[in-house]
């Protein structure tokens, strides 16, 4: 019975972070353009998600239902998947894999797949458009980002996530290498399909891969992407901000707040910063940030093998 | 039950409008987008409430019946500032305050009070193709005939490496959401990248809409910063605002620089010197207007979709038509857009 | 095995909100006009789906590179203590050798959309 307590704990956070996050990205949205903030935007998310479920679902002209019914379910356990290796509390994790960053990196490429199927799956022209540039980018993204987590690997020599959060209790690996934690915040900002990364559900498509979706599939894939948000902030600040290590407060609970930081750090860049046109970014990425991603790996290795 | 319940909890969310914008309606709507009890939505898939603010051609009323039937239940129409369309049994005339029309249509609507408007068009097919081809789906052979009522694209030159694949030619607008309203574009797209470009329709005049202020929002809002074009629009709408933060927003949401240089250049000027040119202006810094002309037609081939949609939407109104004068030779295609 | 079975557990109930989620909606199937493609008004003539021009096919061959590379790079991050120098030296050299690649696919533009 004990094994079923992550299980719930895991989905309990998926959803209440689902939400924070849903919460957070209102609230940025209006401190950019200048509208009050009020109390009422905590409750925006359930309007938002009620309305979306209330309409009606449009299919459009001979679509591959299957594979559109799947993508945000699909998506939804990738989200659930990639957060199960991710501890809360010493021994306190769904799958305390060997491999437990691999399994990550599977979701990451998995997750490429996911929204292409999605835009795909319309038979719509600007959702195809959006679902096979995001592929551009979200391969090279990710690419970068398990760069950045074997980094992060090399002084736990393990490549269990739990190993590498105890390999934290002296040093945070964000104070070890800082440029990992930004590269890291790039992918999950492509992997949710947000902000300067949204190439997929982009504004210059109107909506991308989601402009064909109405009612509730519309409510899925949104949650799904919030679910994803949820899963990246918890791998981030396991891998890079010490997960439940911290002083004064109980492990637990430093992982929620540092999930929570992460989480209002990914929604203001979300609405801060400007998209780049897909091959602008392509190039930014395998000409600038996947050598620096070289270099905090060599700078890693140097480190880890002098302080030895 | 529970149903019902959602529902009621729905209806305090914000009115989810598609605008279709006609002749000097653009700015109105964007003042009504500042209302707290609305949301402009880019697609009708993700709208309840159609509502044309500002004349439209006569030519343009077949794509807002298409739109209208793109529009999921329970939805419904508003006509504001405008001559009511024929055709439409079921829409309503916005007399005096829009935002409260838009609210009440909308509490209605989901509440049920209001039934949902019937499709304009007829429950049909666009073509015939049902029991043809080996397994009823229409088509014939490989690539033949019309599988499920549509042809499939076929290959064609490309002008960027020469790999002759599918060649997707479409017309994009009166009404998308991503153009200026009222331009209706034929493109030929080989990916994501544009082969050939024609102005079928050119876009609406807009008498008040050329504000610096707004120019700059509508060129932020492709480029993903929702919030930030908002507070731009705010700022022009109120005819007050700190600049200050205002540049701030700007300089650190890297804009400037996400655009490609030399993007839609003419007479020397690109977008990204439209952009600082606008901002210039919008500070009181005198700054001298472009006066270059050329077509948009002969802008946008070889471009990528982003770009292209950039480019779009880069130039005040009163240049924009100079741009576009409609390509009349080919009164074919228009049969076909239509 | 416990593991596993978190995992299968948590991806089944994943997929059950996921689905459970789209059984929600009003309003009934969707009639012929409702189903055209957004084009902003317009009919489209052909189907969306076609042999689509992928613009980075270039960058793909490169990417299959460096994703093989990343299969080596996993077993490395464990041993690279053990090994010590050996280890930095050797992946140093690899990672050199396909950053070649990196630069030469740079002048021959495979990261513009070809």
């Amino acid at each position: 019975m004990s094994a079923a307590v992550p299980i719930i704990v895991l989905f309990y956070v998926l959803g209440v972070g689902a939400w924070l996050a849903a919460a957070l990205d209102r609230a940025a949205l209006k401190l950019m353009a200048g509208r009050p903030l009020a109390a009422a935007t905590m409750a925006e998310p359930w309007r938002q998600g009620d309305l979306h479920l209330v309409r009606q679902r449009i299919w459009t002209e001979r679509p591959d239902a299957m594979n559109w019914l799947l993508a945000p379910a699909l998506y939804l356990i990738l989200a659930a998947v990639g957060m199960s290796v991710v501890p809360f509390a010493p021994g306190f994790v769904v799958a305390d894999l060997d491999a437990g960053i691999v399994l990550w990196g599977a979701c990451e490429a998995l997750t490429v797949v996911v929204v292409f199927l999605h835009g795909w799956s319309a038979n719509a022209p600007l959702p195809l458009i959006g679902a096979y540039r995001y592929v551009a980018i979200g391969l090279s993204a990710m690419l970068l980002s398990m760069f950045v987590l074997i980094a992060a690997a090399l002084p736990a020599e393990s490549l269990a996530v739990s190993a590498i959060v105890e390999s934290q209790a002296s040093v945070w690996n964000v104070v070890r290498q800082p440029p990992g934690l930004l590269l890291f915040l790039m992918l999950g900002l492509s992997l949710t399909l947000r902000g300067p990364f949204d190439y997929a559900d982009a504004s210059d498509l109107a909506g991308g891969t989601s402009a064909e979706d109405s009612g509730p599939a519309r409510a899925a894939w949104q949650a799904a992407r919030l679910a994803m948000l949820v899963s990246v902030s918890a791998m981030t600040s396991a891998v890079f901000l010490g997960g439940y290590h911290g002083p004064w407060l109980p492990g637990p609970v430093w992982m929620l707040v540092k999930m929570a930081g992460v989480l209002a750090a990914l929604v203001g860049a979300t609405h801060m910063l400007a998209r780049l046109p897909p091959a602008r970014m392509l190039t930014l990425l395998w000409t600038v940030l996947l050598p620096l991603a070289f270099l905090v790996l060599a700078l890693v290795g140097a480190e880890v093998l002098l302080w030895k | 039950m529970a149903v019902s319940g959602l529902a009621r909890l729905a209806t305090s969310a914000p009115a989810a409008i598609y605008p279709v914008v006609g002749k000097d309606g653009l700015a109105a709507v964007e003042d009504l987008s500042l209302h707290p009890a609305v949301s402009l939505q880019p697609t009708p898939r993700h709208a309840s409430v159609l509502l044309v603010s500002g004349e439209i051609r006569r030519g343009d009323h077949p794509a807002l019946r298409r739109l209208h039937d793109q529009l999921p239940h329970p939805r419904a129409t508003l006509w504001w500032r405008t001559t009511p369309a024929p055709g439409f049994p079921q829409a309503e005339n916005v007399e005096g305050d829009v935002a409260r029309a838009v609210e009440l249509v909308w509490r209605q609507l989901m509440t049920g009070e209001r039934r949902s408007e019937d499709n304009l068009l007829p429950d049909e097919p666009p073509a015939a193709w049902r029991g043809k081809g080996d397994h009823g789906q229409g088509g014939e052979g490989m690539m033949g005939g019309k599988p499920y009522g549509r042809p499939m694209a076929m290959t064609d030159e490309d002008q960027r490496d020469g790999l002759a694949l599918d060649a997707y030619t479409a017309c994009f607008g009166p009404f998308l959401s991503v153009l200026p309203p009222g331009l209706l574009l034929e493109l030929t797209l080989q990916g994501d990248v544009v082969q050939s470009a024609k102005v079928l329709r050119a876009p609406f005049a807009q008498a008040v809409a050329d504000e610096p202020l707004r120019r700059v929002a509508r060129l932020l809002r492709p480029l993903g910063l929702a919030g930030a074009a908002e507070r731009f629009q705010r700022t022009a709408a109120a005819q007050t605002g700190d600049l200050k933060i205002l540049d701030r927003a700007l300089r650190w949401s890297g804009a400037l620089h996400a655009i490609p240089p030399g993007l839609g250049e003419i007479a020397g000027e690109d977008i990204r010197a439209s952009l600082r040119r606008w901002w210039e202006q919008a500070q009181g810094i005198a700054s001298p207007a472009s006066l270059g002309d050329g077509r948009l037609v002969d802008l946008l081939p070889g471009l990528e979709w982003s770009e292209a949609i950039l480019v779009a939407n880069s130039f005040e109104y009163d240049r924009l038509l100079r741009l576009c004068p409609p390509d009349r030779e080919d009164d074919g295609d228009q049969e076909d857009c239509s | 095995m416990v593991d596993l079975a978190g995992i299968l557990i948590s991806s089944i109930a994943a997929l059950a909100t996921g689905l459970a989620l789209q059984g929600f909606g009003l309003g009934g199937l969707s009639s012929e006009p409702q189903k055209t493609p957004y084009l902003g008004g317009s009919d489209p003539k052909v189907h969306a789906w076609q042999r689509y021009h992928v613009r980075y096919y270039s960058m793909t061959l490169l990417f299959i590179a460096f994703e093989m590379e990343m299969m080596f790079m996993y077993p490395w991050a464990v041993v690279f203590l053990e090994e010590g120098v050996k280890a930095m030296v050797e992946m140093g050299m690899f990672l050199a050798i396909l950053s070649i690649g990196i630069l030469y696919g740079w002048r021959e533009g495979i990261f513009r959309w070809q």
